[in-house]
């Protein structure tokens, strides 16, 4: 005779199998798909990689020749973009840490602006900075609009991973320091942020990763130039820009395309890899403490 | 001779009041224990003898506190730097900077303008104070965070006591500690006696008969903690006149 | 008392910086009216709604219909939504009820570096490999298709990460109580993790939504960009964000308006998502337990 206490769990048996067969082909595919891609960036790519490849011109619109041009005005973008981000970035998150109490109006205000900031869809970031910087304040299609353009658009990342940082840091340390009389200012610079810069680190880390892999925001910007910059104000042309170019306006620009897309992919995955290494040696630092 | 009197002195955070009335006097060189059960509002005494509630919004002091019958500590124009550099502070768990044990010494005495010339002395002073000296000389510079709680604790007192201060207040140092640190914590705190005031919060009645000149017991009465009973240790622990701090010192709701 | 001045004066310095970072979303948004003006003032509002195609720069009869493109921009959204959802849930479940504990590290950490990978490089994959084995099966190849499988796979990691995390809040307590009831992991999963963590996937779902509204090189490079109503998944299409960065570099006049006003409908339109998300976050905070 059917045994009901028997029967239910032979089916519950099977449901559970049908699941883990379900998720395990869904998560398995994901991972594969993301290998597909990475073979394939390998396959089109590395054969046209080399020392020449990273250091030399641009020709014939980028065809041929390499892309040192190019990683010169990436870097130099990334650099103004950081000027700008960094300080606003973490004086935002410190303030909002460290001098006003949490769930005050204030606070309410900033963070909210930041957040609505933060889903800002990046093609509006270009558009707004192709208007406010470079016709606007008149610096025109240069390393230093795209930078600026760039600089908002990572602020939101760089302000919260901050106040992440600065609100995992032991509760304790700032009672601590007042009872020694020290200023704010003090606690700030000699306690508060040495202690949190690993995580400040893993901000800025996020928010170079962020700006590297930006294209839509820099292409009405930061310009098309190919040439050496010599100076900020000049058009220069950023790496992910440089792959949007070759893959749609320039016929037989794909190779070169692929190798550019393999090296801006390598890039983003050092800095993944730095960012991971410093968020777990942040933690193993603060477990220290609370021990 | 009072170090610190404390008059007819009231604490509320928003609603809820911490503190009523409450009077004492703490003589200068001695120990004086204040004991009570939790919530009775003996850490914000402790609080307030140096402004600590300062940092808690919507706190709000009324009464008097003087230091030495000179300088006012509740009025807003006190200096609160100056002020905690007089009146130090050790806390219920250890809270060395995450720096070098070095840093953790000249972080506080270079706010204050202590050369650097005589900052080695001081560590070495300090820490000889607290029978660390001989433990860590060698690794100065290694992070605090690699001693044991014990020896963070100790460095804590040390770190306090470079900064020359007449009164060291404790929120119960030994609770976070297990018995053998504990025990070291508490004779280092014992022998300051005579040299530095020390006003310490403790839930150790035995430790406070050890320790304690003078003997402060704390309850809550109509929803707010006061002081009922105060007086030598001696005194108090074989002859209390308040009901509930009887019952209390005699161990019946320790 | 020189000290407390340097903390007032590091105090203020912080707070203008804060203002500054605060502000910007503000700043954005007027340009974007600013730039829009023209459009709301000359009464072409209308016509985005009623115009039946695109033809901005045309002398004679400049057409400026935009409901092709909204159109384009909710049905690459929706579908890839549609894609990226189930896969990134039942992975969810995968990771947490059956995935030894030892993979569920390199999981997270592939799929985080798989959410880094910049969406040029996806649209440049789309464009090389996707788009041609597309065209084998149906020409052009750029497609609806094509821009919401790519944009699905833009848009996983996020479906994936949010999921994994809200499935890891739902208390240990409660699916031990769960065996201890004699349930079955199935049930377990369908009749307490689930319910327990649908509202932390709704919210990973909602931003992966407002990813996608907002995504425009993945999307640019693989869409066919035709401002035309699709009639299936083969047709190219046209999203907001595509016009916008294809539209940018030349448009003049009213058209840089319309420009400016599509970009205005695309901040508003994610801007009350995550608006609403947070909101529900919020509201939802202490119901959740």
């Amino acid at each position: 005779m059917l045994n009901p206490l028997a029967a239910a769990p032979r089916r519950a048996r099977r449901l559970d199998r049908a699941i883990a067969i379900a998720g395990g082909a869904a998560s398995f595919s994901t991972l594969a798909v993301f290998g597909w891609i990475v073979w394939d960036l390998i396959r089109l790519g590395l054969p046209n990689l080399s020392w020449h490849f990273l250091t030399g011109e641009v020709e014939t619109a980028g065809r041929s020749g390499g892309i040192g041009p190019v990683l010169v005005s990436t870097l130099l973008i990334l650099l103004c973009c950081l000027a700008v981000a960094v300080p606003l970035g973490i004086g935002c998150a410190v303030w909002l840490s460290e001098f006003v109490r949490r769930g005050s109006r204030a606070s309410r205000i900033v963070t909210g602006g930041v957040d609505l900031l933060a889903s800002v869809p990046s093609i509006v970031f270009g558009l707004f900075g192709m208007t406010f910087f470079c016709q606007v304040l008149g610096l025109g299609f240069s390393i230093l609009s795209g930078g600026l353009t760039l600089a908002c658009m990572i602020l939101p990342i760089l302000v919260r991973t901050t106040l992440l940082a600065l609100e995992g840091l032991p509760a304790d340390l700032r009672p601590g320091a007042a009872a020694l009389g020290l200023t704010r200012t003090t606690t700030l610079r000699q306690v508060l942020l040495p202690t949190a810069l690993p995580g400040i680190l893993v901000a800025i880390t996020l928010g170079v990763g962020r700006a590297l892999s930006e294209t839509a925001a820099l292409l009405f910007t930061s310009g098309y130039s190919t040439r050496w910059p010599d100076s900020l104000g000049e058009s220069g042309r950023a790496l992910s820009v440089h792959i949007y170019d070759l893959a749609m306006n320039i016929p037989n620009g794909s190779p070169n395309a692929s190798a550019s897309a393999l090296v801006l992919l390598v890039l983003i995955l050092l800095i993944n890899l730095t960012a991971t290494g410093l968020t777990e040696r942040w933690t193993r630092h603060l477990s220290g403490t609370t021990s | 001779m009072s170090q610190l009197s404390v008059s007819r002195l009231s604490v509320r955070y928003g609603p809820v009041k911490a503190l009523r009335d409450v009077s004492l006097e703490i003589p200068k060189g001695q120990i004086t224990a204040l004991v009570g059960p939790s919530g009775c509002g003996k850490s914000t005494l402790l609080h307030t003898l140096n402004r600590l509630t300062d940092l808690v919004d919507g706190c709000e002091v009324r009464g008097s506190v003087r230091l030495d019958d000179d300088l006012e500590i509740t009025e807003a124009t006190t200096d609160v730097l100056a002020l905690r550099r007089h009146i130090g502070m050790v806390f219920q768990k250890p809270n060395p900077f995450p720096h070098s044990i070095r840093r953790n010494f000249e972080i506080p005495l270079r706010e204050h303008g202590v050369s650097r010339a005589n900052i080695p002395g001081i560590i070495e002073r300090c820490l000889r104070d607290v029978g660390l000296w001989d433990e860590v000389s060698t690794r100065l510079d290694r992070s605090a965070l690699q001693l044991s709680g014990g020896q963070q604790q100790r460095l804590c007192i040390a770190r306090a006591l470079a900064l020359d201060p007449e009164v060291i207040l404790f929120d119960e140092p030994c609770s976070a500690l297990d018995p053998l640190a504990s025990a070291v914590v508490e004779d280092h705190i014992a022998a300051l006696r005579g040299r530095v005031t020390v006003v310490i919060v403790t839930h150790n009645l035995a430790q406070a008969r050890r320790i304690a000149d003078r003997l402060a017991v704390f309850w809550v009465r109509d929803g707010a903690g006061t002081i009922v009973e105060t007086g030598p240790a001696a005194n108090l622990f074989t002859d209390p006149t308040d009901p509930d701090a009887a019952r209390y010192l005699s161990g019946e709701r320790g | 008392m020189s000290r407390s001045r340097t903390d007032r004066f590091v105090q203020w310095s912080l707070g203008g910086l804060a203002v500054l970072s605060g502000g910007l979303v503000l700043l954005i948004v007027v340009f974007l009216l600013l730039g829009a003006w023209p459009t709301i003032q000359s009464g072409l509002l209308s016509h985005l709604l009623t115009d039946e195609t695109w033809r901005p720069g045309s002398d004679r009869d400049p057409q400026f219909g935009l409901l092709p493109m909204l159109a384009a921009s909710f049905l690459v959204t929706a579908l890839s939504i549609g894609i990226a959802a189930p896969f990134g849930v039942a992975g969810a479940v995968f990771d947490r009820f059956y995935l030894p504990p030892g993979f569920r590290r390199w999981n997270h950490r592939l799929l985080e570096l798989l959410a880094g990978v910049p969406s040029v490089v996806f649209g440049f994959w789309g464009l090389t490999v996707l788009v041609p084995a597309i065209n084998r099966l149906h020409p052009p190849g750029q497609s609806l298709l094509a821009a919401s499988l790519v944009l699905s796979l833009m848009i996983l990691p996020t479906v994936a990460l949010t999921s994994q995390a809200a499935l890891r809040a739902v208390p240990e307590s409660e699916t031990l109580a769960a065996a201890g009831l004699g349930l079955g992991r199935a049930r377990t999963i369908f009749s307490i993790a689930l319910p327990a963590a649908k509202s932390g996937i709704g919210g990973g779902i909602l931003l992966a939504v407002a990813r996608a509204i907002g995504e425009t090189m993945a999307v640019v490079m693989v869409c066919g960009n035709i401002a035309e109503f699709p009639s299936s998944l083969f047709d190219p299409v046209r999203p907001v964000t595509s016009t916008i960065a294809l539209e940018m570099g030349y448009a003049s006049a009213d058209h840089k308006a319309l420009l400016y006003t599509a970009g205005l409908i695309l901040v508003l339109a994610v801007a009350a998502l995550v608006g609403w998300l947070a909101f529900r976050g919020s509201k939802n905070v202490p119901a959740s337990g």
